[in-house]
């Protein structure tokens, strides 16, 4: 067998894999991407200089940074130091779950477009265009509403808001594809330049909060921020905003696996023929996945504004990008988002411990992320890639069972 | 004369099924040989074992009497063959010396640069030698179809290829192009090139070839001299006569028209008319056929009354309203099961599993989706009734579609369709590629549904099947309708010149019809070579 016959095979295999065995390629390529980063600290640790005294020592040689201790914090310190008792639920952890729970949304958004055959990488514009929508609803909204009952009254709207501003740019791009063939990945990445664009625009101008120097606007009452509860409240986490996201995981897994919207979604996703065939109306799929997508990534925004910032302010992270990322890390499975958005969230916040507690420069902790994500992500990427190759996994029988048809039709401008 | 090529009992099998079964094949050097055969009866995979992207189960490819075995189309070119795709594999932007030369660019400065000038008087020297009309500064993107198939031509060529493969060559030209084509053709044979055709045309086949080979399911059906054959022959071997299926399905008790289309014209994405103004009304209780050669329109006809492709012009009435513009959707709704033509691409998502795939055009029905909501209980029993009643094997509705070979595929697809309760079923080729009990089965079926009173319409290309289970059968050719005939008052031979395009009263060719169609007579359009003999 050529190597090409061979890279096909395993290609073949990868997407014929069963849900046990992407969840075991997963944990070995986590493993194995642990190791190797392990022998990168150690190199590094070679090759730079500390006292004897601070190098540990192992097969007799000398090193300045210790693998073990490096891991020991990027993924123990991410949640808290749970076995040796310093354990808080102001810690880091709570950092963690912060995290995990914008990246649970970005993530599902970027998941629900990949189930439609859409690479939404919009997202990051609809969380801005969310953010700052709740930021201004929520601010007009206080003068009606105060204390408790604002809290319980203004977090729904203040979700309902980024979801409604989030969806309608995500309609844009839907709109411009299904009716004008306009290819979303381009559309999506230059839409996320004029959402930071205006974005910056009106807070530097218009909404300006004239008591700061930053481009923000003015802060939100304490009533209309997502309360802490039993956890948090010093590194902005709220719980209650976690269990939106884990409702929302159920929620789209639902709508995916348990609703005639879903089917078409995922058939669409899969098959477009078949779903055309199906009755499926391709182009009304393809607005409302990506609507419902940037409404997910609008909630990401209004969870950034209401729970970390408390108001509107430009610069806002790449949890969108991310997103991404975590999608794939998930197999664009809504339940593998939950499971994807925690890793991610270990190692963001995780990293930062590392450099508090080690000399290993950012950089190199930087490179262990990304070994890692990368290692992780990979299987499922080329599942992705390998389904859109003729030849792999079940695709050798669609060509043989038409016989030639498949070629001689090729685009149909024969039959 | 010597074979110039030589394929030996070629066997290529694919997971459950066999696309070329013991295939011989004789070409004679210099001259042009036809393949000829229905879509999906191996034409192109024999060419590509022939052109080294599959490795052959078993048999023998020899060039020159010499064995071979290519692992690769770089073995096959090295060794002078050369094919050329129907969709051309060119560089638009760049020239047309460029595209011949990509990647064998003659070299100057100790290989360090292309030789630009040396690659142009290649790419003349090469054009003139075999008479081709091409600029070899013009841009690919702005030359037409006709000079960018004569680009991949001296593409080959370039490479030193002896032999050369067309994969439908002429399916992308317009009629004038593909005469200019075949005068292409006859220069190189009569330079000593030997040419392999591939084409399921009948005409352009015994226009252009001198020798002809039929393929049928995989099969080789036969070898003829294109002058000692005619159309008639052609068709039959092409299509078949199986052993006839002998169904007894009694005169017709016909009820309304359920399904009625006027005046109907598909075009395809050239603009050229696929469907050319048919009509013709279906009623409850029969089945009307529509015979012919693939490619006469009848795909584009039938996607037009499902909803699948719109129809540029005319009316489709279901059941007493127009739904020429009705979304798919409303169609499934209002009671049209369609059993496609391509399962694999349409009827069935591949990667879903029976259970799933048995949703597929209910799934906003009320019966297993009410208010949007999927009862996949319901749903599973569903497709666990259709595997059962329809002997789909292996019977796990956890099978993925893709597990299942091509004719439980199919079985599990027409069972969805006919457990629709539907009034008009249209049944586009619902046997090809089933195994003769299975088909036998799905006759039954289908007389069934008529006898409930169903509407049915029927495609196939297989004679006997239109035949034997029509009330009415109409012709197509060239995106019309010859005759529409009472299937049990004409003979196949009858069918064989009406599927030929030949009018059943004026006798000779179609009017119509571009020149490329007309059976025997060269067209007056072929310029000053020769007429007659070829080779």
């Amino acid at each position: 067998m050529s190597v090409a016959d061979r890279a096909r095979d395993a290609l073949a295999r990868l997407v014929d894999a069963s849900a046990t065995e992407r969840i075991l390629i997963s944990s070995a390529a986590l493993v194995l991407s642990v190791l190797i980063g392990a022998v990168l600290v150690l190199v590094a640790g070679r090759m730079t200089t500390c006292s004897p005294s601070e190098a540990v020592y192992y097969f007799g040689t000398g090193f300045c940074y210790d693998p073990i201790v490096v891991f020991d914090r990027l993924f123990l310190g991410a949640l808290g130091d749970p076995f040796s008792g310093g354990w808080s639920p102001d810690g880091q952890f709570a950092v963690t779950l912060r995290e995990t729970t914008l990246l649970v949304f970005t993530g599902l958004s970027v998941a629900l477009a990949f189930r439609a055959g859409i690479f939404n990488i919009g997202t990051q514009g609809q969380m801005v265009v969310g953010a700052l929508a709740t930021a201004l609803g929520v601010l007009w909204a206080s003068a009606f509403v105060s204390g408790v009952v604002g809290t319980v009254v203004l977090i729904p709207f203040g979700i309902l808001v980024g979801a409604t501003f989030g969806g309608l740019y995500g309609a844009v791009p839907g709109v411009l594809k299904a009716y004008a063939d306009a290819n979303e990945v381009i559309t999506t990445i230059m839409l996320n330049f004029i959402a930071t664009g205006v974005a910056l625009y009106l807070v530097s101008g218009v909404f300006k909060d004239p008591d700061s120097a930053a481009n923000q606007t003015v802060p939100l009452a304490e009533f209309a921020q997502f309360p802490a509860v039993l956890f948090g409240a010093r590194q902005n986490f709220s719980l209650v905003a976690l269990a939106f996201g884990l409702i929302a995981i159920a929620a789209l897994y639902y709508v995916l696996e348990h609703t005639a919207f879903g089917y078409d979604v995922r058939t669409s996703g899969v098959q477009p023929e078949a779903a055309e065939y199906g009755g499926v109306d391709a182009k009304r799929t393809i607005v409302a996945s990506l609507t419902l997508s940037g409404a997910l990534g609008g909630i990401a925004g209004a969870m950034y504004v209401m729970m970390v910032l408390g108001t509107f302010q430009t610069g806002i992270p790449a949890y969108g990008f991310d997103g991404i990322t975590v999608s794939i890390l998930a197999g664009n499975n809504p339940l593998g988002v939950g499971v994807a958005a925690l890793l991610f969230g270990v190692l963001k916040s995780g990293t930062t411990v590392v450099q508090f507690a080690t000399d290993v420069p950012p950089q190199l902790v930087g490179v262990l992320r990304g070994l890692i994500i990368l290692f992780v992500a990979m299987p499922e990427f080329f599942r992705l890639l390998a389904k859109g190759l003729p030849g792999a996994g079940s695709k050798p029988e669609a060509v043989a069972t038409d016989g030639g048809t498949v070629t001689e039709n090729g685009g149909g401008a024969d039959e | 004369m010597a074979t110039a090529v030589h394929l030996d009992g070629i066997t290529k099998r694919f997971p459950g099924v066999v696309a070329n079964d013991d295939v011989d094949l004789e070409v004679e050097r210099g001259t042009v040989h036809a393949l000829l055969g229905e879509n999906g009866a191996g034409k192109t995979t024999l060419m590509n074992v022939l052109y080294g992207l599959y490795e052959p189960t078993s048999g023998q490819v020899r060039l020159d009497g010499e064995p071979r075995s290519f692992r690769s189309p770089r073995d096959a070119i090295d060794a002078g063959i050369g094919m050329i795709h129907q969709h051309f594999m060119l560089v638009d932007p760049m020239t047309v010396t460029e595209n011949i030369t990509l990647g064998s660019e003659p070299r100057k400065w100790g290989g360090l640069a292309i030789d630009r000038d040396a690659a142009r008087e290649a790419v003349v020297d090469l054009a003139d030698r075999y008479g081709f009309n091409v600029d070899p500064d013009a841009r690919v993107e702005d030359i037409s179809v006709g000079e960018q198939q004569r680009v991949e031509i001296l593409k080959a060529l370039y490479r030193g290829a002896d032999t050369l493969i067309l994969d439908e060559p002429t399916a992308v030209l317009t009629p004038q192009e593909v005469e200019e084509l075949f005068d292409v053709l006859e220069e190189l044979t009569a330079q000593g090139k030997t040419i392999i055709f591939i084409t399921h045309k009948l005409g352009e086949a015994m226009r252009s070839a001198d020798e002809i080979t039929v393929l049928r399911d995989g099969k080789k059906v036969g070898a003829v001299d294109a002058d000692a054959t005619s159309q008639e022959e052609l068709a039959e071997l092409m299509v078949g006569r199986e052993v006839l299926l002998d169904v007894d399905h009694g005169a017709a008790e016909t009820g309304d028209v359920v399904a009625s289309v006027s005046d109907v014209v598909v075009e395809d994405d050239r603009g050229v008319r696929a469907v050319d103004r048919v009509s013709f009304d279906v009623r409850a209780g029969e089945v009307f056929g529509i015979a012919g050669v693939d490619g006469n329109g009848q795909s584009e006809l039938i996607e037009a009354i499902t909803g699948l492709q719109e129809a540029d012009a005319g009316e489709i009435r279901f059941l007493g309203e127009d739904v020429t513009t009705a979304s798919r959707r409303q169609r499934i709704e209002d009671g049209m099961a369609y059993i496609p033509e391509d399962r694999q691409e349409r009827g069935l998502v591949m990667e879903f599993d029976l259970v799933e795939n048995g949703l597929l055009g209910s799934q906003h029905g009320a019966e297993l989706a009410s208010s949007g909501r999927i009862d996949w209980s319901a749903t599973r029993d569903h497709a666990e009734a259709i595997i059962d009643e329809y002997d789909v094997r292996p019977p796990d509705a956890n099978a993925d579609a893709h597990s299942l070979s091509g004719g439980n595929q199919q079985k599990f697809i027409v069972g969805r369709e006919f457990e629709r309760d539907p009034e008009l079923v249209v049944a586009s080729h619902p046997t090809r590629g089933v195994d003769v009990g299975s088909i036998e089965f799905i006759h039954e079926r289908l007389l069934e549904l008529r006898k409930q009173g169903v509407a049915i319409l029927l495609v196939s290309s297989k004679l006997e099947e239109v035949q034997g289970l029509s009330d009415r059968l109409a012709v197509a050719y060239e995106g019309e309708f010859v005759d529409v005939v009472d299937p049990d008052e004409t003979t196949e031979e009858e069918l064989g010149l009406l599927m030929a395009g030949e009018q059943p009263d004026s006798g000779e060719g179609d009017p119509a019809g571009p020149p490329t169609d007309h059976s025997g007579a060269p067209s007056p359009a072929e310029g000053d070579l020769p007429d007659g003999e070829q080779a």
